[in-house]
């Protein structure tokens, strides 16, 4: 949510603001007839407070009978019909106006996540991201809704307000036009004041909220150590400290406000002695002096709520950084191959000095050459961060190599249309993704036009799924959260199976899970892993050396190169890093 | 402390609200009592500003003589009450809510204590946390955005309404009327009107959230096995389509607030037509009709912010009716009223111990029996779901067995009381919570009165003390800033060294070695092995070389050993 606390940098906030008023151009048509109406209501206001002094004139000094105002309280009737129409009207302008533009950045939001890609998104909160994208720029709509229209409206409306009171009466006129630059000047110079303390305010509050919610959190862990008693009478005191140190911040804060309140109170006051004396003098005329009475808290009136706009303002700078952040994202360079991949068997896939670094950073993959022949199984082991998973990503097209090339048969990658290879190839990843619906939609997310029950079926026997979406209340219907919510870990390893066997790609990336399974559920996914390798070119990022002996070909990786490479029995035997991790392996008891 | 408050289960917020407001209720009553003079304060300036100009031009033009200093100084005075009295209300208002904020939280925590973790674990997750959250906001803002406004509103219309029943009942009920409107009818209306589509903007935004995130984790997936432009469509859809319930609640909001002008204006407008014909029949004066005009305008401020208070009254009302089904949960055990001195001696026995969780069918344990000498080390394996976690759950106290018995050394575990059983046990589990403040704090929780040498014993045998010290702040870096430079290995071993600085007994490994990889699993087995040395242990794990520290070996299926 809005963090004030980021908003200390005086030229970034101003940036900010900067960024959000370029956006507001995109609806300038429905905001500014916002502010129109707005204006056009004030103007009304106006000629109500000229109509209501008539009346009062008339009857309280004039005691003529009703009769003689009917004309004007008729028109007061008509003005409030009108007024509440024009205050619907600009209502709705302002939403419309907002609510494009929410929904444009949104949109605009939504494609660069997609342009960002795979590759950027595996490594990102997905809920934060998700919060920032949502909610995010939902909270930046009362600064175009709000902030916005109503600024220009705090000048409009009390110089309209100006222009009638001068004519009337002239000395109301400077009273006000004397005081009211004086309420946005206060504002600033105390405003800034205030925000600083509000901010340090802000931290504190937050800081005893996450305590609080931490101890909450924890509290298994606090009665484990018999100290959660001892924590809640620290939770009580912490409050406690908080309340005497913000009060003693708010007393000063408040008093600023209330510096503000106090000018435009003393002016109004100012403004009905005057006129009261000059009236008992003969100086103005009654009717003069009631109208400028009646309309001196209007023109103080938007000045006040200066106050809310600001804030509306700071919440809005606040939830607009991490956006722009995003927006601001450079997307890495995308492959723009065209050519249609035809794939009758299992390809041969070849890497071919390959390199790989992300911008402005030291190489990840540097010169590798690997051959996957056709229809075989190919492990690769390394150390976290010796590249492995780069190697995976570089397979699916998510990142596209510095240099070097990868042939798919003779083809290079580079030059194949994306789409058709990503038809081509399944990834099981390390945690893989359940997405909000049925277990069907799940396994088959892009669904066959023919044959689809069929294949459903056999792609979740072929996963050793079959028999517990069979125990599930709804079968294949049972609908799924996206975290998995009521399926184990095993059980979604095994989903994530079906898709690739209901995919039925030539292509296998397998990036084994990291954590271990219960040993029932190790044993299916092995097997199943084992079914799905057979006439297929598969590549398996290792984290477990369980899993890989079968395998024809293992590679290890370090620092982004392969040091060693053979089947199981050449590695032992070459007695290298392998056969030194194999060992470590089986003395810690396997 | 906690358990004195006895609260029957269907117990109705507002009153609890109310019982829970009660220490503080003469800050909240004098913040509504400022509140209210802010009000009339500004009420009155108005109306007296409109008879004194009134006054002073027809003493103007009839010559009549007028005291004109009681009228001038009571619009000075007003103006600087109103002023004051608002610095004063925020003043009183925020501090009520401190207070209430602070006893709040600890009633909170304090009744949350006895239910842990047995009743919480469905809460567990963090958005059940952040739902707590909220609902703990929202009643710390109910006396600020509820309570001030909702009854400074009422006694100023009833205060006001007496004022003008004293010049005439027909304009009192006039402007009663109009209050009426504007204050109860208009936002009990838009209220209504408003319920579906506010609950359609929440699940819409709830489910466009949803989508985005499962789109930017599952991007990937999409791109190989889905159609990523349909997923696209989609999601542009579901934002398009968000904006359709939020129109219709601006049409609602928008409409009621322009009617709220209207009928404010109307009711004024009526007012002074029939103060006008009061007029006419000598009933009033001149600057009477007008200060019953200024009065009438400037009456609507009492119920401005009813609208606000009436939305957050659902609200606060779902937030009460949450945190109290939660508190309200009976604890798991019942604690003995004359518990039982700690045992000297720790065998471990599950005398046909039985355990089926409310709500299931299935029983997490059934007929468990298992003798384990004190020192000996028992591992549990099994399937998950078979019954491993909720052995140690009772051993820990944290639930209490249907039937059977568990006995810590030749005391049963029903006589001792849940604190001293904790005490004798120490748990390593792969779920570490580390509180945000220090490391050094953190590892303190276990031995408040510990050493400094004891601190670096314990994080030397768990070989974690080199980690730590590489640190810049070393053992006072907090946790926050740390979580980001510890992996998930040295996370485990300072949860080891905060065992070992317990120096309970007994010792529980909950898969303490679960998703490391093979060489930090070998670095925490080995600090493991020290910590269990001398002590009595059940080990739940499946990986090998954990099983190599037990010396038996008990295999759980289904609740069942087999």
């Amino acid at each position: 949510m809005a963090n004030p606390a980021a908003l200390q940098d005086k030229e970034q906030t101003r940036q900010l603001d900067r960024w959000l008023r370029s956006q507001a151009k995109t609806v300038k048509r429905p905001l500014n007839t916002a502010v129109m109406l707005g204006s056009v209501n004030g103007f009304l206001l106006i000629a109500q407070c000229w109509m209501l002094a008539q009346v009062l004139n008339a009857t309280a000094i004039g005691h003529q009978p009703m009769t003689t105002v009917w004309g004007y309280l008729a028109g007061m009737i008509g003005l409030f019909l009108l007024r509440a129409g024009v205050n619907y009207g600009s209502q709705r302008f302002t939403f419309e106006a907002g609510a494009r533009l929410r929904t444009e950045l949104r949109a605009r939001l939504f494609d660069h996540i997609h342009a960002l890609g795979p590759a950027w998104s595996r490594n990102q909160r997905s809920g934060a991201r998700a919060t920032e994208v949502v909610d995010g720029v939902e909270a930046l709509d009362k600064y175009f809704s709000l902030y916005l229209p109503q600024m220009q409206l705090a000048l409009i409306i009390p110089a309209a307000i100006l222009v009638f009171v001068f004519p009337f009466d002239w000395i109301s006129g400077l009273i006000l036009s004397i005081t009211a630059p004086l309420l946005p000047v206060f504002m600033i110079i105390i405003g800034s004041q205030t925000e600083k303390l509000n901010q340090a305010q802000w931290q504190s509050l937050s800081r005893m909220g996450a305590h609080f919610f931490d101890m909450i959190e924890g509290l298994t862990t606090l009665k484990l150590f018999n100290a959660a008693q001892r924590e809640a009478r620290f939770i009580g005191q912490i409050a406690e400290d908080y309340r005497l140190q913000t009060m003693k911040v708010l007393r000063v804060a408040f008093l600023s406000s209330m510096v503000l309140e106090f000018l435009a109170a003393i002016s109004i006051a100012m403004v009905a002695v005057y006129v009261g004396f000059r009236l008992m003098y003969g100086e103005i005329h009654y009717l003069n002096g009631i109208f400028v009475l009646l309309l001196a808290p209007e023109f103080y009136l938007p000045l006040r709520s200066m106050g809310t706009q600001f804030h509306a303002r700071m919440d809005a700078l606040g939830a607009v950084e991490p956006i722009i952040e995003l927006l601001n994202m450079e997307p890495s360079t995308q492959p723009t191959g065209a050519i249609e991949l035809q794939l009758e068997h299992a390809p041969r896939i070849t890497f071919s000095h390959l390199d790989f670094a992300y911008p402005n950073r030291d190489a990840v993959i540097r010169g590798l050459n690997l051959d996957l022949p056709a229809g075989t199984h190919t492990a690769l082991i390394g150390a976290s961060g010796a590249g492995k998973s780069t190697v995976g990503q570089l397979l699916l097209g998510f990142l596209t190599p510095t240099d070097g090339e990868i042939l798919i048969n003779d083809t290079p990658l580079s030059k194949i249309s994306p789409r058709s290879w990503h038809k081509r190839v399944a990834w099981l990843p390390q945690n893989p993704t359940l997405f909000h619906g049925t277990i069907e939609d799940n396994i088959a997310l892009n669904r066959r036009s023919n044959g689809h029950v069929d294949a459903l079926r056999q792609a979740a026997q072929n996963a050793h799924a079959l028999d517990f979406i069979n125990r599930l209340p709804n079968g294949f219907q049972t609908i799924v959260g996206d975290r998995g919510q009521g399926l184990s870990g095993g059980e979604i390893q095994r989903i994530a199976l079906a898709r690739a066997f209901y995919k039925d790609a030539p292509v296998v990336l397998l990036d084994e899970p990291s954590a271990s399974l219960d040993p029932e559920s190790e044993r299916l996914i092995t097997d199943a892993i084992a079914r799905l390798s057979s006439g297929r070119t598969m590549l398996t990022i290792a984290h477990r050396l369980t899993t890989i002996e079968r395998s024809d070909q293992i590679v290890v990786l370090d620092g982004g190169k392969i040091i060693e490479q053979g089947t199981h029995e050449a590695l032992l035997h070459a007695n290298g890093a392998y056969a030194e991790r194999y060992r470590q392996y089986r003395s810690a008891g396997l | 402390m906690s358990r004195k408050q006895n609260h029957s289960p269907k117990q109705n917020e507002l009153r609890w609200l109310y019982a829970i407001s009660r220490p503080y209720l003469g800050w909240m009553l004098a913040g509504v009592l400022l509140a209210t003079t802010v009000i009339l304060a500004n009420v009155a300036l108005l109306s007296v500003s409109g008879w004194f100009i009134t006054a002073m031009a027809i003493s103007g033009l009839t010559g009549a003589v007028i005291n004109y200093f009681t009228p001038a100084a009571a619009i000075r005075g007003l103006a600087i009450l109103r002023t004051v009295g608002r610095y004063l209300e925020r003043l009183i208002t925020h501090e009520a809510t401190f207070r209430l904020l602070a006893g709040l939280r600890q009633w909170f925590f304090e009744r949350l204590e006895p239910l842990a973790p047995a009743r919480l674990q469905y809460y567990q997750g963090g958005d059940l946390l952040s739902r707590i959250r909220a609902d703990i906001d929202s009643l710390e803002n109910a006396y600020l955005r509820i309570v001030t406004p909702t009854l400074a509103a009422l006694l100023s219309t009833v205060l006001m309404i007496l004022f003008l029943l004293w010049w005439s009942p027909t304009i009192a009920l006039t402007n009663l009327i109009g209050l009426m409107i504007v204050g109860l009818i208009l936002p009990w209306l838009a209220l209504h009107l408003g319920m579906n589509s506010g609950k359609q903007i929440v699940e819409a935004r709830a489910a466009l959230r949803q989508r985005t995130s499962e789109t930017v984790r599952g991007l990937a997936e999409i791109t190989l096995y889905g159609d990523p432009q349909q997923r696209m469509d989609t999601i542009h859809a579901e934002n398009r389509a968000l904006v359709v319930p939020q129109r219709q609640q601006n049409r609602i909001d928008a409409g009621s607030t322009a009617l709220t002008g209207l009928f404010s204006q109307l009711t004024w407008l009526g007012m002074i037509v029939i103060a006008i014909g009061l007029v006419q029949s000598g009933m009033l004066d001149g600057p009477e009709l007008v200060m019953l005009a200024f009065f009438g305008m400037a009456s609507f401020e009492a119920v401005a912010a009813l609208p606000i208070a009436f939305r957050a009254l659902g609200e606060t009302r779902s937030a009460a009716r949450r945190i109290l089904d939660l508190v309200d949960a009976e604890p798991a055990l019942i604690e003995p009223i004359n518990p039982a001195a700690a045992p000297q001696h720790f065998d471990i026995r599950f005398d046909k111990v039985c355990l089926t969780y409310p709500g299931n069918k299935q029983p997490a344990l059934s007929d468990v029996t298992f003798h384990l000498k004190q020192g000996q080390k028992l591992a549990i394996r099994g399937a998950s779901g078979s019954g491993k976690t909720s052995l140690t759950q009772l051993l820990l106290k944290f639930w209490a067995p249907d039937s059977g018995q568990i006995t810590i050394g030749d005391t049963n575990l029903n006589d001792l009381s849940g604190d001293t059983v904790r005490a004798l046990c120490a748990v390593v589990s792969q779920h570490v919570h580390l509180f945000n403040t220090t490391l050094a704090a953190n590892l303190y929780l276990a031995k408040p009165n510990a050493t400094q040498e004891d601190l670096l014993n314990a994080c030397q045998a768990a070989s974690i003390l080199d980690d730590i010290l590489a640190l810049p702040e070393g053992f006072n870096t907090i946790v926050g800033e740390a979580a980001a430079r510890l992996s998930g290995g040295q996370i485990r071993r300072i949860s080891i060294a905060r065992a070992l600085l317990k120096d309970a007994p007994i010792v529980i490994l909950d898969e303490p070695t679960e998703g490391l990889d093979a060489k930090t699993e070998q670095a925490v087995t080995k600090a493991l092995a020290g910590l269990l040395q001398g002590r009595t242990a059940m080990i739940i794990s499946h990986r090998p070389q954990l099983m190599t520290l037990a010396d038996q070996t008990i295999v759980l299926d289904a609740g069942c050993i087999i």
